[in-house]
């Protein structure tokens, strides 16, 4: 199974994974990162600690894919 | 494993939490229990099953859960020595979840039928039993608050917690230390996130000073810090005959 990293950023702030997960197969750590990035924004969001969080998910060294969430607030 | 060790949790936890009677105490300590040993993470009893005996837990950790149609799991509860987390299918006769063990676990099975005796024959010993499903039901709003309320870190904050105010009852803390056997996946699966951000919310714990999550042992660094950040309150684990 292969196995990918995910380090997150939080406004810039880099918490890496050096350990890494096993997957089933790409879909499943797609899913995982989208997933992560979302509830990791909704606390992040709420407590008003970060206003943008990245997924950067590696299968090793090479870049798999990034998750980008972004709170935008128009006040009126 | 001896028959007194088997119970030996139980009875301690029955003593201090209702305040059970030694006649009672012998009533429970007269009740055949058939042992068996179960690996980790196996079923002990399935969703839709029809139960014929309900579970007493001798040694090791065990976790109620349920599955969705996608596969996703939610973990409802964690067990351990002393409790009977099947004890409502004495009454409720098909599962409605899944109880399988988390560790290596030592378990006692004892037949509804023989339990049904039991409470015929006495009624304290029932409403011990009934206290303890009740007891079981305030856990599980306490859950449902801290899944649907808090935010991640403070989720793991306080089942670390109320993992750790049960453990003592049975003499299982060691300082600021006791055991929480569980993968990040299965603290994903109880706080309703997924593993990759459950190992975010442990290493920022640890990266905080408040608490850290090592090979399946919870150290406490701060005390203050872990109470402030679980909001934790234990009246609800009913710990005392009185409350």
């Amino acid at each position: 199974m292969p196995r990918f990293h995910f380090d997150i950023h939080e406004n810039g702030h880099l918490i890496p994974d050096d350990d890494g997960r096993e997957f089933v197969d790409e879909d499943d750590a797609r899913k995982e990162a989208v997933l992560t990035g979302a509830s990791i924004a909704r606390d992040a969001f709420v407590a008003g600690s970060a206003h943008r969080v990245v997924i950067d998910v590696r299968e090793g060294t090479a870049p798999f894919l990034k998750v980008s969430i972004t709170l935008e607030v128009e006040e009126t | 494993m001896p028959s007194d060790t088997i119970r030996a949790a139980l009875i301690r936890r029955l003593r201090i939490s209702s305040g059970i009677a030694e006649e009672d105490i012998r009533e429970i300590e007269a009740l055949p229990i058939s042992v068996r040993h179960f690996p980790a993470d196996t079923s002990v009893v399935r969703d839709g099953e029809r139960a014929t005996d309900c579970c007493l837990i001798a040694d090791g950790f065990c976790a109620r859960s349920k599955t969705i149609a996608n596969g996703k799991r939610q973990i409802l509860s964690l067990h351990i020595p002393g409790e009977i987390p099947d004890l409502m299918s004495l009454f409720l006769h098909v599962m409605d979840h899944d109880l399988a063990t988390l560790t290596p676990a030592t378990l006692g099975f004892i037949s509804h039928e023989t339990l049904q005796k039991l409470h015929r024959r006495s009624p304290n010993v029932a409403e011990m039993f009934w206290r303890d499903t009740l007891i079981d039901a305030a856990m599980f709003r306490e859950w449902i608050v801290n899944v649907g309320q808090r935010p991640a870190p403070a989720r793991l904050a306080h089942v670390m917690i109320e993992l750790r105010e049960r453990l003592r009852l049975i003499g299982r803390t060691d300082g600021n230390n006791f055991e929480m056997p569980l993968t990040q996946e299965q603290i994903g699966e109880a706080l309703g996130i997924t593993a990759v951000h459950a190992n975010r919310v442990i290493k920022q714990l640890r990266q905080e000073g408040i608490v850290e999550l090592n090979r399946g042992r919870v150290n406490v660094l701060d005390e203050r810090k872990f109470q402030e950040l679980a909001d934790f309150d234990g009246r609800y684990l009913h710990q005392s005959p009185t409350l």
